[in-house]
């Protein structure tokens, strides 16, 4: 029952550290050889790093949240406004070859940690449908939020709810690459952690019979923030950089689609697993550009039709669906984490 | 020896209804407590209090002589209270074996053990009841029986001291309801628990109970030994009410179990 193997042996026998890697490298790969312009993979990564952050809630817990775009938005303004008003951190985000703007980040990162845990503490006593539509009420609330209370920081140089970084305060594209990158293998990591770990083992009982798991000793509620949080806190990250990025922040950051489009890549992807949201987040990246290149105008409706097909007749995405098979008396669900 | 668990003057309101009438009774470490009552007698309000799912309104359970009245439901699973629950809640997308394991990871010992360990217990505790050949499916493909088994599985990996179980036996054939009193018997000695049972299959819990405690419309109507119990005239008058408990109270056997909740 128990076969005491070397951890690193059973870690290299997990094809889907392999594929973890093999996406890794690829990037890795993609950017040193100058195979894909910077931005294509920055948003490679974006779309990665969104849909395993909100998978650690949505995927584990089984909280479908439409709410993450807020915490991917509080992350970007708290990044952009921190090197705005702060010289030192301005300074200290071009120091390290993106390790600085890292830093930055996890400042950032750490302010929308802290609106997730309270927002949370409240949100997550709802479940199911009712859960949902409050996280909706999120994103629109720091919208507002943000459109009456941004243009108030500096009234001569914000443009309503519009930050432009000036030109002394933006940093080197290949340095954010650096940051991101950096951010992604963290939060696989972390993804991965808690697949295997007791926190995962009880996240998935919660969202399986939050009840049951109660009385069975989970402690639902401060496992349920707990994940919301790193949740927010990761959002907020690759909000941050994403926003460095662009040079600045607008509140389009909030809308209510990058929610959607989240939840889209993790269910295309198969909920609950790493690889779900990594996969799926690729596929999402490339339908939608294929579409829009060949599809204009009706592309988000085929995709729709697609996002539709999968969820009435694969609701657990690719990696849920591989993970049923055998291949040579081999269960994949073994395998496919 | 000392008293494992005391429940003192418990009351529990649903608005109008009370659910629970100053409920006192206490037990022994060791025992075996049957808890018998017309539906509606509130048995599985007061299991649902005594595990911290509601909070009384008065009174108070006190567990190994501390009171943990109102405290969360994981919390008094730790302490070494668990439950199987009377509509089975199995995790459906989990193997049976990683259902055992989260009462393992949660139970006694929660925070101390590794998964590795947790599998293990999980797995004894799966031989225990006569699962362990179905470790890797999925607890959805089980049958009624094994998954009133896999709840009994699931509370024991726990390592609780105190087991309480809602009618574990309801729905079952005679023969399965043999089985399970076997296991239960089995668990008890090798475990060394104390376990309080709600139960309707009355000739199984007469024979198993080494004491009863009789509820009707909230209120604990009688306690005593199986055979007190069931010559005792105001619970012969309660059960009367419905003619087929009356029946089989007469006859104290019968073996069909009560579907019904």
């Amino acid at each position: 029952m128990t076969g005491k193997e070397s951890t690193l042996s059973h870690y290299l026998k997990s094809p889907t550290l392999i594929v973890i890697v093999f996406v890794v490298l690829g990037i890795l790969i993609a950017r040193i050889l100058g195979m894909s312009t910077l931005d294509t993979l920055m948003t490679i990564m974006y779309f990665m790093g969104i849909a395993l952050s909100l998978n650690i809630i949505m995927g584990f817990a089984g909280y479908v949240s439409f709410g993450h775009a807020v915490f991917l938005g509080l992350g970007g303004y708290a990044y952009v406004l921190l090197v705005y008003f702060v010289k030192p951190l301005a300074q200290l985000q071009n120091m390290g070859f993106g390790l600085g703007a890292f830093l930055v980040a996890v400042l950032a990162g750490l302010f929308a940690a802290v609106i997730a845990a309270s927002v949370g503490a409240a949100v997550l006593r709802l479940r199911g449908a009712f859960f949902a539509i409050a996280t909706i009420g999120l994103d629109f609330t720091a919208l507002y939020l943000m459109k009456a209370i941004v243009p108030e920081l500096n009234p001569e140089q914000f443009f309503g709810a519009q930050i432009i970084l000036p030109a002394d305060k933006i940093v080197e594209k290949d340095v954010v690459f650096n940051a991101m990158f950096l951010t992604l293998i963290i939060l696989l990591a972390v993804n991965y952690y808690i697949r295997k770990s007791p926190f995962g083992v009880g996240l998935t009982a919660i969202k399986e019979d939050e009840d049951a798991a109660e009385v069975l000793g989970v402690p639902t509620t401060m496992f349920k923030i707990i994940a919301f949080t790193l949740a927010g806190f990761f959002a907020g990250m690759v909000g941050a950089l994403f926003s460095l990025n662009g040079g600045g922040v607008d509140e389009t950051l909030f809308n209510l689609g990058h929610s959607i489009d989240m939840i889209v890549m993790i269910v295309i992807g198969g909920l609950g697993t790493v690889l779900g949201p990594v996969v799926g987040s690729l596929i999402y990246f490339e339908l939608y550009d294929l579409l829009l290149v060949h599809y204009p105008g009706v592309n988000l409706i085929i995709l729709g039709i697609i996002v539709a097909i999968v969820v009435l007749f694969f609701p657990e995405g690719l990696i849920g669906l591989l993970r049923k098979y055998k291949v040579k008396g081999v269960r994949l669900r073994d395998l496919l984490e | 020896m000392e008293d494992i668990l005391v429940v003192e003057n418990v009351t529990k309101r649903f608005g109008g209804l009370v659910a629970n009438s100053k409920v006192t009774f206490s037990m022994k470490r060791g025992e075996i407590l049957g808890l018998i009552g017309p539906n509606g007698a509130g048995k599985t309000t007061l299991f649902n209090v005594i595990t911290g799912v509601y909070k009384p309104d008065e009174g108070r359970v006190i567990f190994k002589g501390e009171d943990i009245t109102g405290k969360p439901p994981h919390v008094i699973t730790r302490k070494g209270i668990a439950k199987t629950h009377q509509i089975v809640k199995p995790f459906n997308d989990m193997t049976v074996l990683e259902n055992a394991m989260v009462g393992a990871l949660f139970g006694k010992r929660a925070h101390q053990i590794t998964i590795g360990e947790a599998k293990e217990i999980a797995y004894q505790s799966l031989e225990l009841v006569g699962l362990a050949e179905k470790a890797e499916e999925f607890a959805v493909k089980l049958t009624l029986r094994q998954k009133k088994m896999l709840e009994l599985a699931r509370a024991l990996s726990a390592e609780p001291e105190l087991l309480l179980l809602d009618e574990v036996l309801a729905g079952l054939n005679p023969k399965e309801v043999e089985e399970a009193l076997e296991i239960i018997k089995k668990v008890k000695e090798e475990r060394d628990l104390s376990i309080i049972m709600i139960e309707h299959v009355m000739h199984a819990v007469m024979n198993i109970a080494d004491r009863i405690v009789v509820l009707h419309f909230g209120w604990k109507i009688a306690e005593g030994t199986p055979e007190e119990v069931a010559n005792n005239p105001e619970v012969i008058t309660a059960y009367l009410g419905d003619p087929r408990y009356a029946l089989r109270f007469v006859r104290r056997k019968g073996g069909e179990g009560d579907g019904s909740s």
